[in-house]
């Protein structure tokens, strides 16, 4: 069963900064109906007032990573956009993947070494032969 | 004082231009020399770099397919065979294995790998008895062909 990643969604702006309109139409008109496609997600909505730091959705996922999206001067569905793209990702960090593949055992029948191909009398130690 | 965040409104003196210069710099951190430093030798040298590693992509792909035929010739002359040999009697004994497998298979799987070596070189012998042999007795039984239709 699908578990979605994403934990919380914090919509930081002000009521009143001219770049925070976008954020003020997306919180007017579809961030209720956000929250209702995505049950699984907590959408917090905190307006502060005056001046302050610019507008910005803050996406917090289950392993902890916290990802900031600056939204000041974005339209609306610019913004729906962006949330529906932090809602379906999880919370790896976007780096390049080095191998898309990965185990834990590599080998089953024991990993070559120099004596793999050797006979047996190199590595096997016998009793000792008494001299008769 | 150091901000971490371009978002916030600076009041310190790193402006702008401090920005555009990191984003150089970032990549030049590992470069031995002044170009790890100095912006104008730094991005001459993360042009060529970045050049370099576009570039570097399609001989990546030649040189682990030479790392891969080394591999294997080592572990089949391990078991008796020529790096020609096993390779023409495992494609004509329909074993359609690439390069990168066997390399792996005889790292991590060196019993596998020596059944093939095994079946390589059986095919090979019973080659050798069909073009010297001629005709009167039956092919090998190795030497079949499946038709997947």
């Amino acid at each position: 069963r699908y578990v979605r990643q994403l934990q919380r969604l914090q919509l930081l702006f002000s009521p009143s900064a001219a770049d925070a309109r976008g954020a003020r139409q997306f919180v007017e008109e579809a961030a209720q109906d956000f929250a209702r496609q995505h049950p699984d997600v907590v959408l917090y909505v905190s307006p502060h007032s005056g001046p302050g730091p610019a507008p910005v959705l803050r996406a917090e996922y289950l392993n902890g990573t916290v990802r900031e999206e600056l939204i000041a001067s974005k339209t609306s569905e610019e913004i729906v956009q962006l949330a529906t793209k932090l809602a379906n990702q999880s919370g790896l960090d976007i780096i390049r993947i080095r191998k898309p593949f990965h185990t834990d055992n590599p080998s089953v029948q024991g990993q070559w070494h120099p004596l793999t191909n050797k006979p047996s009398i190199l590595t096997v130690q016998g009793p000792r032969l008494q001299p008769q | 004082m150091v901000v971490l965040s371009a978002a916030r409104w600076v009041r310190s003196r790193l402006s702008d231009r401090f920005w555009r210069v990191q984003e150089v710099l970032k990549y030049a951190r590992h470069f031995r020399g002044r170009k790890n430093r100095c912006y104008k030798l730094a991005v001459k040298s993360v042009r060529r770099a970045f050049v370099r590693s576009t570039k570097a992509r399609r001989e990546k792909k030649r040189f682990l397919r030479a790392l891969w035929i080394t591999r294997i010739e080592a572990a089949s002359l391990e078991h008796g065979l020529k790096y020609p040999a096993f390779i023409s009697n495992l494609l004509k004994s329909q074993v359609e294995l690439n390069r990168k497998v066997l390399a792996d298979l005889a790292i991590y799987e060196p019993k596998t790998f020596k059944s093939l070596a095994a079946l390589a070189q059986r095919r090979r012998q019973e080659g050798f008895l069909a073009a010297l042999g001629d005709g009167k007795e039956p092919e090998g039984i190795f030497s079949r062909i499946v038709h997947h239709h």
